[in-house]
């Protein structure tokens, strides 16, 4: 991966915008301990690195821009934050391979981006809690179907509801939200009036 | 001929270092190794070794899990496995007149620990390298230039706080977010991005200004430490011993 000095600004420029949304944002959901706070993280940190990627349209630009967030957020509070990290290197990865695998960006590429990774919060506790912290994957699945009980008024008995509604949801917003970073991408871009390279 | 003046303070030269940035790179490492190789039968002898070894290299470390927030996480671990946990052996115990089963004790006891372990490896690493060794660390393995943009991430933080706070009082106090709410989130983002951008742009000029071009820059220096080869030596051998053996 090699980058221009105008690109590695740029691109610090919005790990940094996705890192003060973790920071702070972060902060608050976690205080007040409201429903599906990782989803909307994810949402938002993803839709600022993608519209990184169209002022950064290269391989691999996206990934950076999720380690930056990631050391900022390892060094924001001075305690622990192994979730979030692995949540953020995560949604940042997936981000990167759906927008290389779109190849230029465009507004389905940023649609799947934000889908995909709104849709690894709801993967993140099985691999987390199993690997990192030797959860059983019982309790894990436990937690989930009170998730959506408490928000949806499913019964604890309708499992498969429960999880397909949760999927529907996740996969909604993140692509609203990729579809968000989209036209916000656009409108900065016409703003900045940077010429356009994208398809 | 004159002599050179001797100095009225002597500066005393600086502590050798015993533990540098590859050094805590390899502790990080190897306490993950420690507590999610083993098999179950030495996992919990091995989290209790490890958290001794990380509590005498990060006392610091360990009095920040001690706070309340984090002894109250692990005490709902531990109850919820133990009460909760899946296990094929039938209640053998009876404390305080609950039946338990010994291998939810131990399952339990085992999980804290690793949670206990990873998190104080997280945060002994955190503390004790700074941001740019991390950098550092993240450039040698591909990511040219990236000790750069953490280091530009790093100033611009408490810039974009505070414009993003100022661009918020701003629609708030005009009246933004009241009758199109819609809207006037969609031009905070805007305003903090665009911002932001022309941030970029003056330290992008400042950057080609001293002639800085991320090819020919020398990745961010690391600290060495006079004992990392002989922990890192130590570490290894002493963890196959232990997992493997």
């Amino acid at each position: 991966m090699k980058f221009t000095t105008r690109e590695l600004v740029t691109m610090a420029v919005f790990g940094a915008l996705w890192g003060l949304v973790e920071i702070s944002l972060g902060s608050v959901f976690h205080a007040l301990d409201l429903p599906l706070s990782g989803m909307a993280l994810a949402i938002v940190g993803v839709m600022v690195a993608s519209i990184g990627r169209l002022f950064v349209p290269k391989r691999g630009s996206t990934i950076f821009i999720g380690i930056i967030a990631m050391v900022l957020k390892l060094f924001s509070i001075g305690s622990a934050v192994v979730g979030p990290m692995v949540g953020i290197l995560a949604e940042a990865l997936i981000a990167e391979l759906v927008l290389d695998g779109f190849g230029k960006p465009s507004l389905p590429a940023f649609m799947s981006a934000g889908a995909g990774a709104a849709l690894w919060t709801l993967v993140q506790p099985f691999v987390t809690g199993v690997l990192l912290f030797g959860r059983n994957l019982l309790v894990i699945w436990m937690d989930l179907l009170d998730v959506g009980t408490r928000l949806f008024g499913i019964p604890y008995q309708a499992a498969f509801w429960i999880v397909l509604t949760l999927l529907t949801v996740h996969l909604i917003f993140g692509a609203l939200g990729g579809w968000l970073g989209w036209r916000l991408g656009l409108v900065l871009k016409t703003r900045l009036a940077v010429p356009a390279s994208v398809g | 001929m004159l002599k050179q003046a001797q100095p009225a303070v002597i500066p005393l030269p600086a502590p050798k270092l015993l533990i540098g940035s590859r050094g805590h790179l390899g502790v990080f490492l190897w306490a993950l190794a420690m507590v999610l190789l083993p098999s179950p039968s030495r996992g919990i002898i091995l989290a209790f070794f490890t958290l001794g070894v990380l509590t005498l290299l990060y006392p610091a470390a360990l009095q920040r899990l001690a706070r309340p927030r984090w002894l109250v996480m692990f005490g709902i671990l531990f109850l919820v496995n133990l009460f909760f946990g899946v296990s094929d052996q039938p209640a053998d115990l009876t404390v305080l007149g609950l039946p338990l089963s010994s291998t939810n004790i131990l399952t339990s006891l085992q999980m804290v620990l690793r949670a206990m372990v990873i998190l104080l490896a997280a945060d002994g690493l955190s503390s004790s390298v700074n941001i740019v060794e991390v950098a550092g660390l993240f450039e040698r393995s591909g990511l040219r230039g990236l000790g750069f943009s953490i280091g530009v991430a790093t100033n611009l933080l408490p810039d974009l706080r505070q414009s993003s706070l100022n661009a918020w009082h701003s629609l708030r106090m005009r009246g933004g977010f009241r009758a199109q709410w819609w809207r006037g989130t969609q031009l905070l983002v805007v305003t903090v991005l665009s911002n932001a951008l022309r941030h970029a742009e003056q330290i992008v000029l400042a950057a080609e200004v001293r002639a800085f071009r991320p090819e020919l820059s020398r990745s961010t220096p690391l600290r060495k430490g006079a004992l990392d080869g002989w922990l890192a030596a130590g570490l290894t051998i002493l963890g196959a011993l232990m997992i493997f053996g």
